[in-house]
């Protein structure tokens, strides 16, 4: 209190001095003013499951089928975020990238935490311009450097995105780094991942660019891609409610039987005893058999009769699968059908399978039978689809990377048109957009399709 | 409590004290009027330092009961007050003359600097203490509601037990909205801090601490003409609150006691003839008896006409009627049967006295309030003390301290607490009363929406509410409970140096320490949780003012000159159980099942001011004042952080240069002021954030908001021009005043484009442009004998106007919300008025202005971001008469709005469910619209086909147009007008004074009926949705509501009781 009069007086007397205060008072103590850059990786790493995690996703590749508020598995025109992106673990990335100098090596070597930043820059991107079409790339995350970036075009984005898995590739040295929620640290895997994303990558431009296809897809191959179920980037969620799977946050622990397998699924997996279904999906409680719910209805419907979600992907701790081996086992099998590479196609898509199966029942026993099947072996008159839709299967949950697929291969070629309306072949951008940054999303919407922003147009490499 | 009694034994024993020493005897005489020698009637004669007094009759008689030394004062408006000293005659004859100066108001300003109101160059307007005790209402920010001209205050409903009061000061200051007032009590400015978020708990306005029973006066601050001298905090007006303090050689005691009822009203009409389900027809269990589809929480179900069948009750085998088949009829009152009977129990107990060099007044408040929602109460405890002493010659050492108690369990607001939800989703035939036992007796909770049973057994096996609890659960299970200790006041010492010439010095603190606990219980929809915070603020002003007076013949001279430094330093702990709790019943972060989250927060900030006035008069004529504010802030850039405010104000007495009768008094008045508002601390650096922790990895994120080392403090420059008149020796007056306040440099969190990597960025913006009139009128339009009529109407229109926002933004959000993946927006457009309802419209034909309908006839409908235009009213005000016949005085306060509009959920969501009545009209085929289409019924659709352009007149689907399009997608159609004219409070008292109560041993009784909120005169808005009370907790601007609380109604007894 002495203090203040003194200062009161001090100010009232000499007018000066008042505008002096203690150097620290300013200073926010609530919140670190410094984080290292495996930190900001690691929480980046927290936003993976929301890659994959949304009904929305599922619906579009109509593994599920909407029991209640089934208005939202209509496809309705609307507008969907994807600002999370950028100021979730993109922003985290790009300090990583953009400290370079800051960034301490007894968390692991520099290098391999930039070529860390780098993969995962490149897998969100990868995801976001894939939904949307053309996005935010080269004037994105500058801050108040920039607050209305530009959309740059979805291929130059790809371009950009080869671009940095190589690097990353090409940067890694030897040594573990800290903090490393999915592959603990391992930069093998790392390496292999940064690889496998550049391959499934290439395989997307199938259609709209095929000799640059080849080219990404042979070098990406040649740098050394997944090669075991181990490799696969997997978030594993835990036991505990901070780090929890959203299945069971809305399944369980919300009570909500909002969402039952689809008939277009069941309908593939049960005829062929398809060792998965019965982790994907729990029997029909009325019947005690799997029955899938017709996708699209447009009442809410009874959940006794239908076959709801399994337990084991609505289990707190639940895996999920991101990016898979068994995915990088399809993709070769495609391009060898493509005759981009020299191995066999056929070969390929049995071990995918087989992979697939083992990644989600964590048993072998019994694939050689299944596969044998001839609604489920390898067909060469018709590989592409066969090839498509057992990665259908497999990408199970992963609804927007098995949509994509289907928006480039355009299997399998069953999906339903609710009320007629047909499946989305893009993400809308946000509404906000709009407000905020008005004349780039005008551009970039008239650009690509010629100013109307549906969920109807489609991107650049789906033709 | 021991304390409580202590002093209330002590008050008591001070009364009969007084009974014993009082030697009191009547003292009767006239009052004439000294120009014209007649009587005058109702001259309010008062025994000073007491609210004893009385009313001069119809020929100018008054007796009253007074002891020797007692110092009558003789007032009536338009004459100068007399006093006279009680000496050993008992009668006494009084002369008035006519105050053609109009009244010697004296009004308290800026920094506690008492002024003569005649010579002020800006508005103020003064409301007395006893207005804003009318009908008792707990919060003196809600009390100032309609009594001050530009003065807007809104609030929720009085279901939300001490929620929050906001006010507004000439419309919108600020682009985000959440610009208050500072408060101001005896000079300390107290926190007016709110913990409430727009849903939840209201634990209201911390202004609310204030015993309105403790006021003797406040004066509005309006704009920074007159608030310039509080700088930095000044940008938004200020509430100079002046409390009651005791008088010399004079001691009296009062005690006053309020008891009111509190009833709910204005329920939202709902249909009765279809109950809970989705389709016409029931479902039917195994063994073929129809059910209600308990899965469902619409009504879209069968017709209520009696049908036998399984309703929700029989599926649990703890019930009564387990098994049996039950009439499906309507229940119309089952949201209304929820709500109780409340009541308020407001006792104040005062003592005041003081000797020649003493003075001192203590107060003490007990309120009890038990609300309409079940299980909810708030108890409130105020202790109020002034004391100053000469403790020497030319020294005096004063103080002024409150201690206040808030201690609550209160309902939730919004549409996911307690039984808000029931208008938007609800079965009609549910009975209310059934689940008022919301437990069975072996534990298991009764809820009303559950899975369906079983296709084979036909039993439900999950008791586990499906979306929404029992609201009975709601309200004895998840409770909400927040107490508060508070103390505020103030020490000072004032050294009279010269006669004219003193320096005064204060120390001034509030101090209060919040606790908040949130539980979430077993066996309810959510996951068990327990949360608790606790808050505490520490806020001192050091001050110091020098002050000297001078007159040289004409000329007078005021100056000040003083210095202020505020320092704030407030923490917080809060933590929250995560994943559920390890035991039913223990509610404690211990029982947290994972590692439950807590912050820990500490808030540091320094105000060093500076600052001088100096006021000359001529000849009571012509008046100039200037003030000068420099203010450092600790939360500003160290490099840039002293700012400083002047301001420049003058008036001038024009009567005094006319001769004309009627005109008693007439001022006009300029001024120009800056003032303005500073950012909270760390705002000017960044940092990071701590994220969820896994497996013992600490992760760190980005903020989304983008810190600005460069910020200002927002500016604001006013210039206001009035004119002050009165007529008829003052029996009618008329204040005016035009205002511009130009509000620059707005410190706002502007959302960006989230691909820049932030979501919002702290930037200097814009410019608010407000120009508005304000109109005070105050008459007695009759005075004849015993009867008068006083009335009062404040009028004020405003327009906020966004000039600026930042360079390459046009628009900035405020608030949204969203439903069902589609939002509504309020926004701002750079040109545009302030405060842009934005959202979903009809798609409609440009050339007949025709809605267009889709291929199924529904009708089509815009993306987000059309723009219905502001929220903000036109124009606000208040009308306030009192009736006044011989003892019996009738006031009431009406209070007004025009303009303005909000969105409402709960309508939207009311025909979305089936429960709108609209959703069982007849159409105009003679049939039910929910009939089937090739039964006649169906919803008749008009508009232009947007395929083929020609027009369409169909019949649709009743559910699939109420429910899917129109109740979920199209907001135009939920946008109401806020217009409405409201009795707000309403009073009917008598006085009894000496003469009637003879020798009893009391000085007067005031008897009262008081009625606060009695009933809504005329809305806009339709039945049901109170446009007054939309907003709920800290949400500073009404523009939307969902799941409002009920509207509540208060009627009471007042005692007042004066020894």
């Amino acid at each position: 209190m002495k203090k203040y009069i003194i200062i009161l007086l001090f100010c009232n007397l000499s007018l000066l001095g008042c505008s002096e205060f203690d150097e620290d008072i300013n200073v926010n103590p609530n919140i670190p003013g410094e984080a290292s850059g495996t930190q900001l990786i690691a929480n980046a790493q927290l936003y993976l499951p929301s890659l994959s995690s949304s009904p929305q996703g599922e619906f579009l590749a109509q593994y599920l089928a909407e029991t209640q508020y089934v208005g939202v598995s209509l496809y309705p025109e609307g507008s969907t975020n994807f600002y999370w992106f950028y100021e979730g673990p993109l922003m985290n990335l790009e300090t990583v990238l953009n400290s370079e100098e800051d960034l301490n090596a007894a968390e692991g070597p520099v290098a391999n935490q930039l070529a860390v930043a780098k993969i995962l820059k490149a897998y969100f991107y990868w995801n976001l311009t894939d939904r949307w079409g053309d996005v935010p790339y080269t004037e994105a995350l500058q801050g108040n450097k920039n607050f209305t970036p530009a959309y740059d075009t979805q291929e130059s984005i790809y371009s950009n995105l080869f671009a940095l898995l190589k690097e990353a590739n090409s940067q890694i040295v030897a040594g573990d780094i800290d903090n490393d929620l999915v592959y603990g640290g391992n930069m093998e895997k790392w390496k292999k991942l940064g690889n496998s994303l550049r391959l499934l990558m290439a395989l997307r431009l199938s259609e709209v660019d095929p000799q640059w296809a080849q080219d990404e897809f042979n070098a990406a191959m040649a740098d050394g891609v997944m090669n075991t179920n181990d490799d696969s980037l997997v978030f594993q969620h835990l036991a505990d409610a901070n780090n929890q799977n959203y299945w069971y946050d809305q399944v369980v622990e919300s009570n909500r039987e909002w969402w039952a397998l689809t008939v277009n699924l069941v309908e593939e997996m049960k005829p062929v005893d398809d060792p998965r279904l019965e982790v994907y999906a729990n029997p029909a409680r009325e019947s005690g058999e799997f029955i899938g719910m017709p996708y699209g209805e447009t009442e809410a419907i009874g959940t006794e009769e239908y076959s709801l979600l399994g337990s084991d992907i609505t289990a707190q701790d639940a895996p999920v699968y991101l990016v898979t081996y068994p995915q990088v086992l399809f993709a070769i099998a495609e391009a060898a059908e493509r005759d981009w590479v020299t191995e066999d196609a056929e070969t390929y898509y049995n071990l995918a399978i087989e992979k697939s199966v083992l990644q989600w029942t964590g048993s072998t026993e019994g694939v050689d039978e299944f596969i044998s099947q001839p609604e489920v072996a390898f067909d060469p008159a018709n590989a592409l689809e066969r090839i498509s839709e057992q990665r259908w299967i497999h990408l199970f949950m992963n609804g927007y990377e098995a949509w994509s697929e289907w928006r480039r291969t355009g299997f399998p070629n069953d999906f339903v048109q609710p009320e007629g309306r047909p499946v989305p072949t893009r993400l809308a951008y946000p509404d906000t957009e709009d407000f905020n940054n008005a004349d780039n999303f005008n551009e970039a919407v008239e650009r690509q399709f010629g100013g109307e922003d549906s969920i109807y147009g489609t991107v650049w490499w789906d033709e | 409590m021991r304390n409580k009694i202590t002093l209330f034994s002590f008050l008591i024993a001070l009364v009969q004290f007084m009974n014993v020493q009082a030697q009191e005897r009547v003292i009767s005489g006239t009052v004439i009027s000294a120009q014209k020698s007649m009587p005058i009637p109702g001259v309010n004669v008062i025994i000073e330092g007491t609210n004893k007094g009385t009313v001069t009759d119809f020929d100018g008689n008054f007796s009253i009961k007074a002891e020797t030394g007692d110092v009558l004062s003789f007032s009536s408006i338009g004459y100068k007050t007399v006093k006279r000293t009680v000496g050993s005659n008992d009668q006494i004859n009084v002369q008035l003359e006519a105050d053609l100066q109009a009244l010697d108001e004296v009004v308290v300003t800026a920094l506690g600097i008492s002024r003569d109101k005649k010579s002020l160059g800006y508005a103020t307007q003064e409301v007395d203490g006893e207005d804003l005790t009318v009908a008792k209402d707990q919060n003196v920010i809600g009390a100032l509601g309609g009594r001050v001209a530009g003065v807007q205050v809104t609030g929720s409903s009085g279901a939300s037990m001490g929620g929050t009061q906001k006010i507004k000061i000439r419309g919108v200051n600020s682009i985000g909205g959440g610009d208050q007032p500072l408060i101001v009590i005896d000079g300390t400015p107290i926190s007016n801090a709110n913990f409430a978020g727009s849903a939840g708990a209201d634990y209201g306005n911390l202004g609310q601490d204030v015993n309105p029973a403790d006021i003797e006066s406040v004066n509005v601050l309006k704009g920074p003409a007159a608030s310039a001298l509080y700088g930095i905090r000044g940008q938004y007006g200020v509430i100079m609150i002046t409390t009651k303090k005791g008088a010399a050689e004079k001691f009296t005691v009062q005690a006053n006691s309020t008891f009111s009822v509190q009833s709910t009203y204005d329920f939202m009409p709902l249909q009765n003839m279809y109950g809970g389900g989705s389709s016409l027809d029931f479902r039917t269990l195994p063994n073929g008896d129809p059910y209600v589809d308990i899965s469902v929480d619409e009504s879209w179900g069968p017709r209520m006409d009696g049908t036998m069948v399984r309703q929700v009750f029989s599926f649990y085998p703890q019930d009564p009627t387990y098994g049996q088949l039950t009439p499906f009829v309507p229940h119309p009152d089952n949201i209304k049967d929820f709500y109780e009977t409340g009541y308020t129990f407001n006792n104040t107990v005062s003592v005041a006295g003081g000797g020649e060099k003493i003075n001192f007044r203590i107060s003490l408040n007990d309120t009890k309030i038990e609300g309409v929602e079940p299980n909810t109460h708030l108890d409130r405890n105020n202790l109020t003390v002034h004391a100053d002493a000469d403790v020497v010659d030319k020294i005096n050492v004063s103080t002024n301290f409150t201690f206040a108690r808030n201690d609550a369990q209160r309902p939730g607001q919004g549409s996911e607490f307690g039984a808000n939800y029931l208008v938007q989703w609800f079965q009609r035939n549910v009975d209310m009363n059934r689940l008022r036992d919301y437990q069975y007796e072996d534990g298991t909770y009764l809820h009303w929406n559950l899975s369906r049973p079983s296709s084979e057994t036909g039993e439900v096996t999950d008791f586990d509410p499906l979306y929404w609890n029992n609201p009975f659960f709601n309200a004895y299970e998840n409770l909400s409970q927040d107490n508060r200790d508070r103390f505020f006041g103030d020490v000072g010492i004032t050294f009279q140096v010269l006669e004219n010439l003193s320096l005064s010095g204060h120390i001034r603190g509030d101090l209060y320490t919040q606790n908040i606990q949130e539980r979430t219980a077993f066996g309810g929809k959510s996951l068990p949780s327990f949360y608790i915070g606790k808050f505490q603020n520490k806020e001192f002003n050091y001050e110091f003012l020098a002050q000297f007076d001078e007159e040289w013949g004409d000329l007078s001279l005021n100056a000040s000159l003083g210095g202020n430094i505020w320092n704030r330093n407030y923490t917080y702990l809060t933590m929250a159980t995560v994943g559920g709790l390890s035991s039913p019943g223990f509610y404690n972060i211990d029982a947290s099942i994972d590692r439950p989250e807590t912050s820990n927060y500490l808030l540091r900030k320094q105000v060093r001011s500076l600052f001088g006035l100096v006021s000359l008069g001529y000849a009571d004529t012509f008046f100039v004042d200037a003030s000068l504010r420099n203010d450092n802030s600790s939360a500003l850039p160290d490099d840039n952080n002293s700012y400083w405010y002047p301001s420049i104000s003058g008036s001038v007495i024009f009567s005094e240069f006319l001769d004309w009768d009627p005109l008693s008094f007439a001022k006009a008045r300029a001024s120009y002021a800056q003032a303005g508002s500073d950012l909270s601390p760390y705002e000017t650096t960044m940092g990071f954030g701590v994220g969820t922790v896994y497996e013992g990895t600490n992760t760190l994120f980005v903020p989304d908001n983008l810190n600005n080392p460069n910020i200002e403090p927002s500016f604001a420059h006013s210039y206001e021009l009035g004119l002050d008149l009165r007529f008829f020796d003052s029996r009618l007056g008329f204040d005016f005043t035009y205002y511009e306040q130009k509000n620059k440099n707005q410190i706002i969190n502007l959302d960006v484009s989230g691909a820049s990597g932030y979501g919002s960025t702290t930037i200097n913006a814009g410019l608010i442009e407000n120009k508005g009139i304000e109109v005070a009128i105050n008459a007695r339009p009759i005075e004849t004998g015993k009867f008068f009529w006083d009335t009062n109407l404040n009028f004020a229109s405003n327009e906020s106007m966004v000039v600026e926002l930042a360079p390459g933004i046009d628009v900035y959000t405020y608030s949204s919300t969203t439903y069902s993946s589609v939002t509504s927006f309020l926004n701002s457009y750079e040109g545009k008025p302030f405060g842009s309802l934005v959202g979903t419209a009809y798609q409609r034909d440009e050339a007949t202005g025709q809605i267009l309908l889709g291929d199924d006839n529904m009708p089509l409908y815009t993306d987000e971001t059309h723009n219905f235009g502001s929220v903000l009213p036109d124009f606000t005000g208040g009308f306030s008469n009192t009736f006044s016949y011989g003892n019996w005085r009738l006031s009431g306060m009406i209070e007004f709005q025009g303009g303005g509009q909000f969105f409402s959920r709960s309508k939207m969501l009311a025909v979305r469910t089936g429960q709108d009545p609209v959703t069982v009209a007849m159409n105009d085929r003679g049939a039910n619209v929910r009939d089937p289409l090739d039964q006649g019924g169906g919803v008749k659709v008009e508009g232009i086909s947007a395929e083929t352009g020609e027009p369409v007149s169909a019949y649709v689907n009743a559910r699939s147009y109420y429910r899917n399009v129109l109740g979920r997608r199209i907001y135009e159609e939920w946008l109401f007008d806020a217009s409405y004219i409201k009795m707000k409070e309403l009073r009917l008292g008598y006085n009894l004074t000496k003469e009637i109560l003879g020798n009893f041993p009391v000085e007067s009784v005031q008897l009262a009926v008081i009625a606060q909120n009695p009933f809504m005169i005329w809305q806009e808005a339709p039945e049901g949705i109170d446009p007054s009370a939309i907003s709920t907790g800290a949400q500073s601007i009404s523009w939307y509501e969902s799941g409002q609380l009920p509207s509540v109604r208060s009627i009471g007894v007042d005692v007042n009781i004066t020894f």
